[in-house]
């Protein structure tokens, strides 16, 4: 009997130290994803404080799913875990179809954006043509559909390929050429006049 | 509006798109948020999800037990008896005929001797 339960206490102690090294490598994995998650599910809610909680909720499902003994072995981490990211920023933006309070982003956020961009332009006339265009495009992507915003979002902030895009959203490479091309279409029409100012 | 070039538009957006600032991420931050990922692993898990689902079903049985109640209690109200046509214009050309109101006669019983 005595065997047995020291039998049964080493296998425990082995699951924890394997648990306990699993947490390890999932820390240190967070800390070089976590920045770039975080702005993934920032440009797709266009909400610092749910971009927050995105991020960790992403983690948190990340975390749940490697700890089953079927998931350990992935190809692309990073892909794997984009797609967790969006399909979170999803769901949420879903859910926040029904909330029709909050149609705008935050003014706090919206102010936070245009900081920003005044900080890198050269010029006081850049810096306020960035500030247009980084207030307008934030604009713009809330009007596109869910679909056509994570493709967006994944083609022009993360530098996806159209592969890596149609994996990521579980859809074809059409489709997504499709959502591209409409959300261009529509970004078009709300930029149509920067633009063309730009352009001159 | 212009006419404009999609691929010239489309140059121009991730141009544009590329030149804007990322959001500023403080290490501070990211810390802060690790350390509330930490704390949410070890929590137990929580069943919000089944827990919706429960609500949701309990509202929708609380609707339907309220339907029926309303139903059952409109069935069991005391209906009306039908009046047939013929009913109807013989008991209105009697009203008709009749030179005053019904509301007046008791108080013609009053003056009466």
């Amino acid at each position: 009997m005595m065997a047995a339960m020291a039998d049964s206490l080493e296998g425990n102690l082995d699951s924890l130290a394997e648990t306990r090294e699993l947490e390890a490598q999932f820390g240190k994995w967070m800390a070089s994803e976590q920045r770039r998650v975080f702005r993934l599910c920032h440009r797709m809610l266009q909400d610092a404080a749910e971009a927050d909680s995105a991020a960790q909720d992403t983690f948190l499902k990340a975390w749940q799913a490697l700890k089953r003994p079927e998931s350990k072995n992935l190809d692309d981490p990073g892909k794997w875990l984009t797609r967790i990211a969006v399909n979170t920023c999803l769901d949420r933006l879903r859910s926040r179809r029904w909330q029709f309070w909050r149609k705008r982003p935050k003014s706090e956020d919206e102010s936070a954006i245009l900081n920003l961009a005044a900080a890198t332009s050269p010029n006081a006339e850049d810096q306020l043509f960035a500030r247009q265009i980084a207030q307008r495009l934030s604009r713009a992507l809330t009007r596109l559909s869910l679909r056509q915003r994570a493709a967006f979002t994944l083609r022009h902030y993360e530098d996806r390929s159209l592969a890596e895009i149609a994996e990521i959203l579980n859809m074809n490479i059409g489709t997504v050429k499709v959502h591209l091309f409409r959300a261009t279409e529509k970004l078009r029409e709300e930029l149509h006049d920067l633009y063309f100012r730009d352009s001159q | 509006m212009k006419n404009i070039d999609q691929t010239d538009f489309e140059n121009w957006l991730q141009r544009r798109t590329k030149s804007l600032p990322q959001p500023e991420v403080s290490s501070e931050f990211l810390a802060a948020q690790r350390r509330s990922i930490y704390r949410r692993m070890d929590e137990p898990q929580r069943h919000w999800i089944s827990m919706r689902w429960a609500l949701s079903l309990s509202m929708l049985v609380l609707m339907l037990a309220g339907g029926l109640t309303l139903e059952r209690r409109h069935k069991t109200a005391p209906a009306i008896s039908p009046m047939s046509d013929d009913q109807l214009f013989s008991d209105l050309s009697a009203m008709e005929q009749r030179n005053e109101p019904k509301a007046i006669q008791p108080i013609h019983g009053l003056f009466q001797e």
